[in-house]
């Protein structure tokens, strides 16, 4: 067993190993993006945005799967590489919440750019901060 | 361990090691590596020639002003443009005394590219060297009159020293740039493609950054038309028994592109393997070979300086050998997501006679070459 939990260690290192190792040199939003968001270090939630730019907008979804977010709208500022997420979720008891996240984008021509800024989700506050994967 | 257990780790471990070359910054741009603004100039005596794809070193100790012998790298260019130049990897040989001109690394201690090389106070490199006037002669063609893109039979040859390293709107009048592609002024962004507002700011964004995040310098493949821009050259083997042509890139880690010939049908770009050279289809057009490429993925640049392209990037060719020697390259780039407009630019390429390609890796000179 503790052979078969190795095994599967090492493979998933290497596999993260080798996604790291590719990068997307498109629209500088295209992609996946994997990180988090809370008020405090040791209160996040875990956040993965999938953005796509179409040549007039950027779409997507947060959290992509059954209780996914679509994403209402995204403006990226290119004078200073500002974004501006908005979405309207819904809270554990269905009630709609409103999501507003303003950051800025870092080392936009690296693999992993981030995206780091403040995120309000209904009447929580707090800093977010997404790693292009 | 179990065999199925092991499998696994072989197979991630394969995964992890075909892309680890992405992850090697092994060759970063002339303009990343040296800072043309400074220049150096010193003597001394050679002690290693390292006679290496894509750039050749010879290594001289100096000694300075305090009597510190120093050893300096000294980047001397392309191997396969120092031949073609008349040097060959024993014009300088360990003892000899020579003289160096040139720009000093940025960052890198005791490291320079050379403008100049003199050895027994003769000058024995310079980068601007003549090179002999080609022979003129028309295309070689094949039995039914096709042009033929490769070497007559029984000849040798290749395509290379491309007149201009860049790509521009053709609607644009010259636009001052180095061979990577770095304009000399900022403000000529404009005029270089139709960029939308977040294609332009990422081109100004590599530019400004001396093209330091280059796709090429961690030895990805140079897709879309940049494969034409690299200073190895290439080579077209037309398969036409089964319909297809090859084209063998110089640089790029010897990489090869097939073009179909045999009259499919192009794929639409949701349908096809993103790639680096893409999915490309071609036919002739008289003496004009028109290619049709769609299905590119976004992990490269598509041409020298940062030209920025999406998924969404469809290219049509055109190459045209007008004579023996010349090849006329077109391209027309069609990006709705990166350009507001469709838009075409070329240039000419000359032909290599009775050489072939050598043999180049991007993967040479790791650091481990500049150990001192």
């Amino acid at each position: 067993m503790r052979r078969a939990v190795a095994a599967s260690l090492f493979a998933v290192s290497c596999l993260a190993l080798s996604t790291s190792a590719t990068a997307q040199e498109g629209h500088p939003l295209s992609g996946t993006w994997s990180g988090d968001w809370g008020p405090a270090a040791n209160q996040r939630t875990h956040l993965t945005v999938v953005m796509n730019w179409d040549g007039k907008n950027v779409t997507g979804t947060i959290n992509p799967g059954t209780e996914g977010t679509p994403l209402g709208s995204v403006i990226l500022d290119v004078a200073n590489w500002t974004v501006r997420i908005e979405a309207d979720a819904k809270d554990a008891s269905g009630k709609p919440v409103h999501i507003a996240a303003d950051g800025k984008l870092e080392d936009i021509s690296s693999y992993h750019r981030t995206l780091k800024g403040t995120w309000q989700q209904g009447g929580a506050k707090g800093d977010f901060k997404l790693t292009r994967d | 361990m179990k065999p199925r257990h092991f499998a696994v780790m072989v197979l991630a471990l394969l995964a992890a090691v075909v892309r680890l070359p992405a992850q090697q910054p092994t060759v970063p741009s002339i303009s990343t590596t040296y800072d043309n603004a400074r220049t150096v100039k010193f003597d001394g005596v050679v002690t290693r020639i390292e006679w290496v794809n894509p750039r050749a070193y010879v290594f001289v100790d100096v000694r300075d002003a305090a009597g510190l012998v120093l050893n300096w790298a000294v980047d001397i260019g392309n191997p396969l443009e120092l031949e073609m130049d008349g040097w060959k990897r024993n014009t300088v040989r360990i003892g000899d005394r020579v003289a160096v001109e040139g720009h000093p690394s940025r960052d890198i201690a005791r490291r320079a590219v050379a403008t100049s090389l003199s050895a027994g106070g003769k000058r024995v490199f310079a980068p601007a060297a003549r090179r002999a006037a080609l022979v003129a002669a028309p295309a070689p063609r094949w039995p039914d009159g096709q042009v033929r893109l490769g070497p007559a039979p029984g000849k040798k040859g290749y395509w290379a020293a491309t007149g201009v390293r860049a790509l521009v709107d053709s609607t644009a009048a010259r636009i001052p740039m180095s061979d990577e592609g770095l304009l000399v002024n900022i403000t000529d962004a404009d005029r270089v493609a139709p960029f939308q507002p977040w294609a332009k700011a990422l081109y100004l964004h590599r530019q400004r950054s001396v093209l330091r995040d280059d796709p090429l310098a961690r030895c990805l493949p140079p897709g879309g038309p940049r494969q034409f821009q690299m200073p190895n050259g290439f080579q077209f083997i037309e398969q036409r028994e089964v319909g297809r042509i090859l084209v063998l890139l110089g640089g790029g880690n010897r990489n090869w592109r097939v073009i179909y010939t045999d009259g499919r049908p192009q794929g639409q770009p949701a349908d096809v393997v993103l790639g680096y050279y893409g999915n490309s289809v071609g036919r002739w057009d008289k003496d004009t070979l028109v290619v049709d490429s769609v299905g590119f993925n976004e992990r490269f640049w598509m041409a020298n300086g940062g030209l920025p392209h999406t998924e969404a990037l469809h290219l049509v060719e055109r190459f045209t050998r007008t004579d023996l020697n010349t090849l006329r390259y077109e391209v027309t780039v069609d990006d709705p997501r990166t350009y507001t407009r469709t838009w075409s630019g070329g240039w000419t390429i000359q032909w290599v006679p009775d050489r072939e390609i050598q043999e180049y890796f991007c993967e040479e000179n790791a650091e481990s070459t500049f150990e001192r």
